[in-house]
């Protein structure tokens, strides 16, 4: 019984929920699986970033942004196609990540929480002033993506685009992690000292990390401005910070599984609560306060205590000793 | 001009120094950074226009009142967040700090948040607005008062710290936790009154800046983003360099947007933080630290 | 033939001379002990050669090669491994998982080519769990490959954490107080091990050791530091007879019972 709630079945029934779902719910049901598809990216990127690499480091609503504000002004401002906008907004989020990387990793603990919290201040600033490029205060609208010749609504369309891309990325992701990398990012975190006299070049790896993490940020964005179909800044804040640790840590810090089951999960509480930023805000602090306080592990760790089939291990599992 | 920018920008920096020396205050002893501290402000400001605004108490008496609040809040947060992740790795007491920052301004938002309107509650004048001359420069008596509470709450803290005995206790444990504990120092309880004297002193920073501006849910965060700069500036971790540091930010921010442009006080917390960090990432006054192994 | 060669290595921290102009040679195949009394600078002397530390003067040449102002990493993959006075240890992963962080440097893969699994990366992490499988039964601890590493006891901890370094294939071990806090009858194991390491996988060691029975059974030559100085150098016999040894622990000869 408790062996058919092994994860390989519960991802499998998650996968299958997800495919067919645009055929039964209503538009709004849709969004919001969208919106927790395009959480999934993100939750797994920061999971790699803060959870495997340990890096204490806000940059990513700050690059989920530039994700979104990249792909939404080619849109709107050179009608490029969905399949240049997106990559464009992920490869630009990127390479900012990369260039915030560069001076974060001479830094380390709570100066590189310091460092990067400025970071995603000085983007926001920038989002909210830069009016002659980003609109200003006020954001822009982005027109609908244009699915043709394909005969897909664009709400479908973005919703199986999310589907499609997050079916990808996260088997990426878990490649990566059950790899040297994912190795080198855990030693790392657990102690820098150690992990460099067995030969992990710190800043390497640092920088792999904010790269893919990075990455995963920009093609939410890029997602993300599409599903909303409206770009301002103040979707990037400091309360989108939260809403993301709050999915790692409550789904599970450095387990990814945990970080997908975290966004799923919360999505649907941060949209019960949308018209009320002020309980948004009690819940989603208190949520991640009560976690760090009483089950540091997050929700995976009880999964992983009572079934089977959910471990995460560091390796691929090859051959059986 | 100069003299105008120079005597706003003491002001605002006499603020912002105080707004470090509390999260200095709780980082020399625990070595962690309070993310909740810029709420524990705004908490402050809110205990504050409750007593003055809704109740009609005098401003002096409302102060003494949020600085009694701040402190008894510094110790319940102590008991409910801090204490029991006192010797968790700092990544964990951030994520904790910045979750019950949140927490915070939540509670903030449901109670005070709509009560004018929008956001923002209006801190009416404690005194006269109107500006005064001193010699050839307009002072705003506001700005007089945020000196002189300043001054006080600073020198009321050193004597505090040098002269009585709990003073003296903290300042050992922030030196060396193991010996205050072993010459019998009930560290946690230091602790304790670390976290509420750091809560009492910022909320007295908001209490004299209220009257100069909006009070809202989301002020905290601006505040705690310009006791950063301050910290960073002058060093984690160095009480002289949170005060310089402070005033150099106040300074520098009055003077760029007096003479640059008008957005650089939204920029200049992120500014300093992003270039101190990047030439000289033990501030102005810090030690650069041996490589622990 | 000298393996690893110390020369007039100086470092100090805040005015404190942790390390007073240090020489010293390594030959291959040597263990090597490093006693002597706290705030020596033993431990400083195994930073220095790892890297973590920079001298402030003085070379250390490895194989003829110059190692002093690499960085650590890269000391490591020419071939230095070091252990930890305490076990350091990476909580989050099984036994087997911490041994094959050990083989980092001989694994190519890169975040792309393991994110689509290139038949490469495939191959060489199957070949680095058998290399960690077979370390873990050359230290007699196969059995504990899935458990979590942070949860054994001191003693297996320890061991798993020479497992780690030498599964990297280093030439030279560095073993900070290999033996401290073991039972006897756990301190002869080691002794044994340190011998096995030796003579099946040719590795010169270099030791830092309080418990004198282990330095006197297996050491070729022990160093003595003092304050940051070399006082003496030599065989067991030579250095418990020198006389500035005695001084150095405070007068009273040194325990050879133990």
């Amino acid at each position: 019984m408790q062996a058919l709630l092994a994860r390989r079945n519960i991802v499998a029934v998650g996968i299958i929920v997800f495919a067919i779902l645009p055929t039964f719910a209503n538009a709004y049901i849709v969004f919001v699986a969208n919106l927790a598809l395009m959480y999934i990216l993100l939750s797994v990127g920061l999971n790699m970033l803060l959870g495997y690499a340990g890096q204490l480091a806000f940059p990513n609503a700050a690059l989920f942004g530039v994700g979104a504000y990249t792909s939404g002004l080619l849109r709107l401002e050179f009608d490029l196609p969905y399949w240049i906008t997106l990559p464009a907004g992920a490869a630009f989020a990127t390479l900012i990540g990369l260039a915030i990387a560069l001076p974060a990793l001479r830094l380390r603990g709570l100066y590189l929480a310091l460092a990067t919290i400025a970071f995603a201040q000085a983007a926001l600033w920038v989002f909210g002033h830069w009016n002659s490029v980003t609109y200003g205060g006020a954001g822009f609208r982005v027109p609908p993506m244009d699915f043709s010749p394909l005969p897909i609504d664009p709400p479908t369309g973005i919703y199986y685009l999310s589907l499609i891309i997050v079916l990808v990325a996260v088997p990426l992701g878990w490649n990566i992690v059950r790899s040297r990398i994912g190795r080198a990012w855990v030693a790392l975190r657990e102690s820098e000292v150690a992990a460099e006299t067995l030969g992990i070049d710190l800043t390497r790896y640092k920088a792999y990390a904010y790269v893919v993490s990075g990455l995963y940020a920009g093609t939410a964005g890029a997602l993300f401005s599409a599903l909303l179909g409206i770009v301002t800044p103040e979707s990037f804040d400091l309360f989108q910070v939260i809403v993301h640790f709050c999915m790692v840590i409550v789904g599970g810090i450095g387990s990814l599984w945990g970080g997908v089951l975290g966004a799923v999960i919360l999505v649907g509480l941060l949209e019960v609560l949308r018209t009320f930023r002020d309980l948004q805000e009690i819940a989603f602090g208190g949520l991640l306060l009560f976690t760090v306080l009483v089950v540091p592990g997050g929700a995976i760790a009880m999964i992983k205590r009572y079934l089977p089939g959910w471990n995460e291990p560091l390796r691929r599992i090859g051959k059986k000793r | 001009m100069l003299a105008y920018l120079l005597m706003s920008g003491i002001a605002t920096g006499a603020l912002y120094a105080m707004m470090a020396i509390g999260l200095v205050l709780v980082y020399r002893s625990t070595g962690h950074i309070n993310f909740s501290h810029g709420e524990l402000f705004m908490f402050g400001g809110f205990i504050a226009y409750t007593f003055f605004v809704i109740l009609g108490v005098p401003y002096f008496l409302s102060l003494i009142l949020a600085v009694i609040g701040g402190f008894v809040l510094g110790i319940l947060s102590d008991r409910a967040v801090y204490r029991p992740l006192i010797k968790a790795p700092p990544l964990t007491m951030v994520l904790a700090t910045v979750g019950f920052s949140f927490f915070l301004k939540g509670i903030a938002r449901y109670f005070w948040g709509s009560m004018e309107g929008g956001d923002y509650v209006a801190f009416p004048a404690a005194m006269d607005p109107s500006p005064i001359p001193i010699g050839s420069i307009m002072v705003f008596p506001q700005q007089l008062l945020i000196l002189a509470g300043a001054i006080v709450f600073v020198v009321g803290f050193t004597i505090f710290f040098r002269m009585t005995r709990a003073g003296k206790m903290m300042q050992a444990t922030s030196e060396n936790p193991t010996a205050a504990y072993l010459s019998g120092i009930r560290v946690e309880r230091v602790y304790t009154l670390t976290w509420g004297a750091g809560s009492a002193i910022a909320a007295a920073a908001a209490v004299l800046m209220a009257p100069m501006t909006l009070l809202s849910p989301d002020v905290g965060f601006q505040l705690l983003l310009k006791a950063f700069a301050a910290t960073v500036l002058g060093g984690l971790g160095s009480m002289p360099g949170a005060i310089v540091g402070g005033l150099l930010v106040g300074i520098l921010e009055s003077l760029g947007g007096g003479y640059v442009h008008s957005g650089v006080q939204d920029v200049s917390a992120f500014i300093v933080i992003i270039i101190v960090l990047i030439l000289r990432p033990a501030g102005i006054f810090g030690v650069r630290n041996i490589r622990d192994t | 033939m000298s393996k690893l060669i110390v020369s007039d290595v100086s470092i100090s921290f805040g005015g404190l001379k942790a390390l007073d102009s240090v020489s010293f040679d390594v030959k291959q195949g040597e263990i090597r002990g490093i006693i002597g009394p706290n705030g020596a600078g033993k431990t400083t002397m195994l930073n220095v050669i790892s890297g973590i530390n920079k001298p402030d003067s003085g070379t250390i040449t490895f194989d003829g090669t110059l190692l002093s102002g690499l960085k650590p990493n890269k000391i490591a993959a020419k071939g230095i491994g070091r252990t930890f006075q305490t076990t350091k240890l990476f909580k989050g992963m099984t036994v087997l998982e911490n041994v094959m962080t050990g083989a980092h440097s001989q694994l190519r893969a890169t975040p792309l080519s393991a994110a689509f699994n290139f038949p490469s990366v495939a191959k060489e992490e199957e070949e680095a769990a058998d290399r960690a499988y077979e370390v873990l039964e050359f230290m007699r601890m196969e059995r504990f490959a899935d458990h979590e590493a942070t949860l054994l006891s001191f003693g297996q901890q320890r061991l798993v954490e020479i497992a780690r370094v030498l599964v990297g294939q280093p030439e030279v071990l560095l073993l900070d107080e290999p033996a401290v806090g073991l039972s006897v009858t756990r301190v002869s194991e080691v002794e044994e091990l340190l011998k096995r390491i030796r003579q099946e996988r040719g590795i010169t060691i270099v030791m830092i050791e309080h418990v004198i029975r282990l330095v006197m059974g297996v050491c070729d030559r022990i160093t003595v530091l003092n304050s940051g100085q070399k006082i003496a150098d030599g065989t067991a016999e030579e250095v418990i007879n020198n006389p500035a040894v005695e001084r150095a622990y405070l007068g009273s000869k040194v325990d050879v019972t133990d």
